[in-house]
C-alpha cells in the first residue's frame, strides 16, 4: 500500500516538482519585477560564486567520467591550492605576519614533486631513450633528474621571498619549449624547403630567446611573486593528486569490487590532509594577500568586484582549455576511450595509467586554481576544501555528471540557485539550498540538466 | 615444505608469505584486535584512575550507540550514510527543548520555548522525533544508491546543521541551549558520573540487543540479501524499499536515542557539536570496527574513544592538537583498511 502509494508520489513527482519550481520562479520573476536593482546585484553575485563551482565541477566531471568513482582528494586539493598561496606569500598576507616556513612539509612536498618529476620523464620524453642505454645508467639518469626537480621544489619552498628570481629560470626554460617546438611545427609547414636542421636550429634559437626574455623580464616584476605562487601551488596540488593515483588508487582499484572502496579511502585522504593542514596552519580563518581588482565595478548600479569578472574568465577559459583538450588533442581522445571502457582502451594500446594519471593531475589543478581563486574572494580556512568539493559534486550532478558543458552550465546554475534562494532567508541558509536543489534534481532528473551521451 | 623447526626457517616462512604465518602463528585479527583495544582500555583505567574512567566511558557508550545504529544501515543494509549526525542532534534538541529549565535566563537572543518536562518523559520524544525525520528523509532518499547514496546524505547532514544553527526561534542558533536537565525518576536525581555511566551503558545494552534480534531474525536476513542483491531479493516477492525504509526509520531512533542522553550528559548543546566532520568520523568508527558485526561497532567506538584519549596523554603533542591528531590517525586507517582489509577489524562484509 505504502509502496503503490509511493509509485504514485513519484510518477507525479515529476510534474509536482516542475510545477512547484515553476512557481518559484514566478515569484522570483515578479521579486525582479519589483526590485531589478537587487535582482541584478543577485545575478552578478550568483555569476561570482559560480565561476568558482564551474571551475570545481569541470574538474571533478573530468576525473569522474574517466574513473567512475567519486575522488574525495578532490577537496583537499582545493584547500592545498590556496594554503600553497598562503604558505608562499605569508609575508604579503597584513593579518597573518608570522614564521610559516616548514621544513616538514617542504620536504614532503619536494619528496612528491620529484617522484612525479622522474616519472613524468621515465614514461615521457626518456621513454625512447630507455632502449638505448644501459638499464643502470638509465635509472641513474632518471633518479638523478628526479632529484634535481626535488631539490628544486626545495629551494624554491624554503626561500618563497624570492620566488620570482627562483622560478623565473623555469618559466623562462618552459616558455623557451612550448614556444620552440611551437615555432618548429609552424616552420615545418611554412618553409618545407629548409632542411630539418636549419629548422630545428632556427626554433631553438629563437625559443632560448623568447624564453631568456620572459624570465629576465619576470625577475624584474615586482608584483609577479603572488601570481607565481598560484602556479606553483596549482602544479603542486596537481602532483599530489598525480602521486596519489599511481601511488594508491591504481593499487586500490585492482582489488576494489565496488565504488565505494574508492570514495571511502579518498574520504581518508580527504581527512588527514584537512586535519594535517588544521595542524599546520591553525584552523582559524585567514586572509590571502591582497591582489589586483579589489575596487567595485558599477553596472547599471549593481557591483562587482574586479576580481570576479576575473575569476569568471577564468572559469571560461578554463572550459576553453578543457574543450580543446578534450575534443581536439589525441590525449582527450584517449581520456574520453577510457572513460567511455577502460578494457578496450588499454586493449588498443592507450596506456590507461598514464593518462589517468594525466587526468587526476589536471583535475587536481583545476580543483586547487578553484580553491585560490575563492580564498582571495572571502578568506581561507582548513575546512573550506569540504564545502567546494560537495559543491562542485553537486554542481557536476546538477549540469549532468560527466558532461562538460552540464559541469560549467551545473556551476553557474548552482551559484545563481544560491543566490536567488537566499533573497528572503538569510545568507546562512546558502549550503542548505545548494542541497535541496541537488535532492530536487536527484529525484526528479537524475541525469541532470544536460545528460551525459 | 619442511616444518619450521628452526629459528631461520620461521624467519623464512614470515618472509616468503608473511600472511600464512600469521594466520598459522598468531591467530587471527580479529582475536588479536579485540585483545588490544581491551587490554589498552583497562591499561588506561589502571593508568588514569577509575573517575576518568568513567567519563570515557560514557563518551564510548553514545559514540557505541552511534555506531551500532549506522551499523544496521551500513554493515548490514549496505547503504553508506554520512548522515547519521543529523538524527543524533535532531534527538539531542528534542530533548534539550522539552527539558531545558524555563527559569533559566535566557540571554542575549529572543527565547525559545521550553517546556520544563522531566528527561524519562522527555527520552521517548526525541526517539520519536528523530523517527519522524527519518521516516521524511528517507522516503526521499529511498531511490538512491552508492555513491549517490553518500551524496544525499551529506546534504542531508550539512542541511541539519543548518537548521540547527539559523532556526534560532527553537534552537537558539550559535548560542546553543543551557540547562538540560539531568535524568530523575521520581525523588532519585541521576546527577553523579557514575549513575550517567550505567544509564548509558544499561541503553548500550538494550540497543545491541534490540541489534542483535534484529539482525539475526528474518528481517535481518532480508536486510543481508538487499545489501548483497538487492533485485535478486525483489524477485523473491520482498519490498527492498520497504525494508530499507524501516532499517532507515529504527537506526535513526537510535541515533535519536544517543543524541538525548548526550544532550543530558553535557547539559550544553550547540549546532557544533552536529558538525558534518563528527559524521565522517562515525563512518570511520564503523569502517575500522567492522561491518556487520555488532562486536566489530563497540570495538570500533572503543579504539575511536581511546585514540582520542591516549594520544591527550602522548607528551610530544600538544593538547590542542589532539583532535586534528586523532582525525588524521582515522585517515590514514581508513585508507590502510580499504586497501588490505576492507570488511573492518571484525566485520564480515567487504564494502
Amino acid at each position: 500500500m505504502i509502496g503503490n502509494a509511493l509509485a504514485a508520489l513519484r510518477d507525479q513527482g515529476r510534474l509536482a516538482a516542475l510545477g512547484l519550481s515553476l512557481l518559484v520562479i514566478a515569484y522570483l520573476a515578479w521579486k525582479v519585477g519589483q526590485s531589478p536593482q537587487q535582482a541584478l546585484q543577485f545575478a552578478f553575485n550568483g555569476l561570482a560564486v559560480g565561476a568558482i563551482y564551474a571551475l570545481l565541477a569541470m574538474g571533478f566531471t573530468l576525473v569522474y567520467s574517466t574513473v567512475w568513482f567519486f575522488d574525495l582528494y578532490y577537496g583537499a586539493a582545493a584547500t592545498l591550492g590556496a594554503y600553497g598561496v598562503f604558505y608562499l606569500r605569508s609575508s604579503d598576507a597584513l593579518y597573518s605576519r608570522y614564521e610559516v616556513a616548514n621544513p616538514v612539509i617542504n620536504g614532503v612536498l619536494a619528496v612528491v614533486a620529484g617522484c612525479v618529476v622522474a616519472w613524468l620523464l621515465h614514461v615521457g620524453p626518456m621513454a625512447r631513450l630507455q632502449p638505448k642505454l644501459p638499464d643502470n645508467a638509465y635509472r641513474a639518469l632518471v633518479s638523478l633528474l628526479g632529484i634535481a626537480a626535488a631539490g628544486y621544489t626545495l629551494a624554491v619552498l624554503s626561500f618563497p621571498e624570492h620566488l620570482r628570481v627562483l622560478l623565473a629560470p623555469a618559466v623562462g626554460a618552459a616558455a623557451a619549449i612550448v614556444v620552440g617546438m611551437f615555432l618548429f611545427g609552424l616552420l615545418e609547414r611554412l618553409a618545407a624547403g629548409l632542411g630539418s636542421g636549419v629548422r630545428a636550429i632556427a626554433a631553438t634559437l629563437a625559443g632560448s630567446g623568447v624564453g631568456a626574455v620572459i624570465g629576465y623580464l619576470l625577475a624584474g616584476a615586482e608584483g609577479a611573486d603572488l601570481y607565481l605562487s598560484w602556479l606553483l601551488s596549482c602544479l603542486l596540488a596537481g602532483s599530489v593528486g598525480l602521486a596519489l593515483y599511481r601511488g594508491l588508487y591504481i593499487h586500490m582499484r585492482a582489488r576494489a569490487k565496488s565504488p565505494l572502496i574508492m570514495l571511502v579511502a579518498s574520504l581518508g585522504v580527504l581527512l588527514s590532509l584537512t586535519a594535517f593542514i588544521s595542524i599546520a596552519f591553525e584552523s582559524a580563518p585567514r586572509p590571502l594577500p591582497a591582489t589586483f581588482g579589489s575596487a567595485s565595478i558599477t553596472i547599471a548600479g549593481a557591483y562587482i568586484k574586479g576580481f570576479n569578472v576575473f575569476a569568471i574568465g577564468v572559469a571560461l577559459l578554463g572550459f576553453a582549455a578543457l574543450w580543446l583538450m578534450l575534443r581536439k588533442t589525441t590525449f582527450g581522445r584517449a581520456v574520453r576511450a577510457i572513460g567511455d571502457d577502460e578494457q578496450v582502451a588499454r586493449v588498443v594500446g592507450i596506456n590507461t595509467v598514464v593518462v589517468v594519471s594525466i587526468v587526476f593531475f589536471i583535475g587536481a589543478v583545476y580543483a586547487a586554481l578553484a580553491g585560490v581563486l575563492s580564498g582571495h574572494d572571502t578568506a581561507i580556512q582548513p575546512r573550506m576544501g569540504l564545502l567546494l568539493l560537495l559543491k562542485g559534486w553537486i554542481a557536476s550532478v546538477v549540469g549532468g555528471i560527466g558532461n562538460l558543458y552540464g559541469a560549467i552550465l551545473g556551476g553557474f546554475v548552482l551559484g545563481m540557485v544560491e543566490q536567488f534562494g537566499i533573497w528572503d532567508l538569510a545568507g546562512e541558509w546558502r549550503d542548505a539550498i545548494a542541497f535541496v536543489l541537488l535532492i530536487l534534481f536527484l529525484s526528479f532528473w537524475p541525469n541532470g540538466l544536460l545528460p551525459r551521451k | 615444505m619442511l616444518e619450521g623447526s628452526s629459528l631461520q626457517s620461521g624467519w623464512r616462512r614470515l618472509l616468503d608469505d608473511p600472511r600464512g604465518f600469521c594466520v598459522a602463528h598468531l591467530g587471527s585479527i580479529e582475536l588479536w584486535a579485540t585483545a588490544v583495544v581491551i587490554g589498552w582500555a583497562f591499561a588506561f583505567m589502571l593508568w588514569q584512575g577509575v573517575g576518568f574512567a568513567i567519563t570515557v566511558g560514557t563518551v564510548f557508550g553514545i559514540w557505541a550507540i552511534l555506531a551500532l545504529s549506522l551499523n544496521l544501515v551500513l554493515g548490514f543494509t549496505g547503504l553508506l550514510s554520512v548522515g547519521h549526525i543529523g538524527f543524533f542532534g535532531v534527538g539531542a534538541y528534542a530533548v534539550a527543548i522539552l527539558t531545558s529549565d524555563p527559569a533559566y535566563e535566557q540571554l542575549r537572543t529572543e527565547a525559545i520555548p521550553t517546556y520544563g518536562w522531566s528527561f524519562f518523559a522527555a527520552l521517548p520524544v526525541s526517539v520519536l522525533a528523530a523517527g519522524l525525520v527519518a521516516l521524511a528523509v528517507g522516503i526521499a532518499f529511498n531511490r538512491f544508491r552508492d555513491d549517490i547514496y553518500v551524496l544525499v546524505s551529506f546534504g542531508f547532514a550539512i542541511i541539519a546543521y543548518n537548521v540547527f544553527l539559523n532556526w534560532r526561534g527553537v534552537t537558539r542558533g550559535a548560542f546553543g541551549i543551557h540547562e538540560i536537565a539531568t535524568p530523575a525518576i521520581g525523588g532519585w536525581v541521576l546527577d553523579g558520573e557514575l549513575e550517567f555511566l550505567l544509564l548509558v551503558l544499561s541503553f548500550l545494552g538494550l540497543v545491541a540487543l534490540v541489534s542483535y534480534f534484529l539482525v539475526t531474525s528474518s528481517f535481518g536476513r532480508v536486510l543481508t540479501a538487499i545489501r548483497e542483491d538487492e533485485t535478486a531479493i525483489e524477485v523473491f516477492g520482498y519490498r527492498a524499499t520497504h525494508f530499507k525504509l524501516s532499517i532507515w526509520v529504527i537506526s535513526a531512533m537510535m541515533a535519536g536515542l544517543a543524541g538525548g542522553l548526550f544532550a543530558s550528559w553535557t547539559s550544553f548543546i550547540d549546532p557544533n557539536s552536529f558538525l558534518l566532520l563528527e559524521s565522517v568520523l562515525l563512518v570511520s568508527i564503523v569502517i575500522l570496527g567492522g561491518l556487520a558485526s555488532i562486536r566489530g561497532s563497540l570495538l570500533g567506538a572503543m579504539a575511536f574513544v581511546l585514540l582520542e584519549e591516549g594520544m591527550r596523554f602522548l607528551p610530544f603533542i600538544p593538547t590542542e592538537y589532539v583532535g586534528q591528531g586523532r582525525q588524521v590517525v582515522l585517515g590514514i586507517m581508513l585508507v590502510l583498511l580499504m586497501l588490505y582489509r576492507p570488511q573492518g577489524l571484525v566485520g564480515r562484509y567487504r564494502l
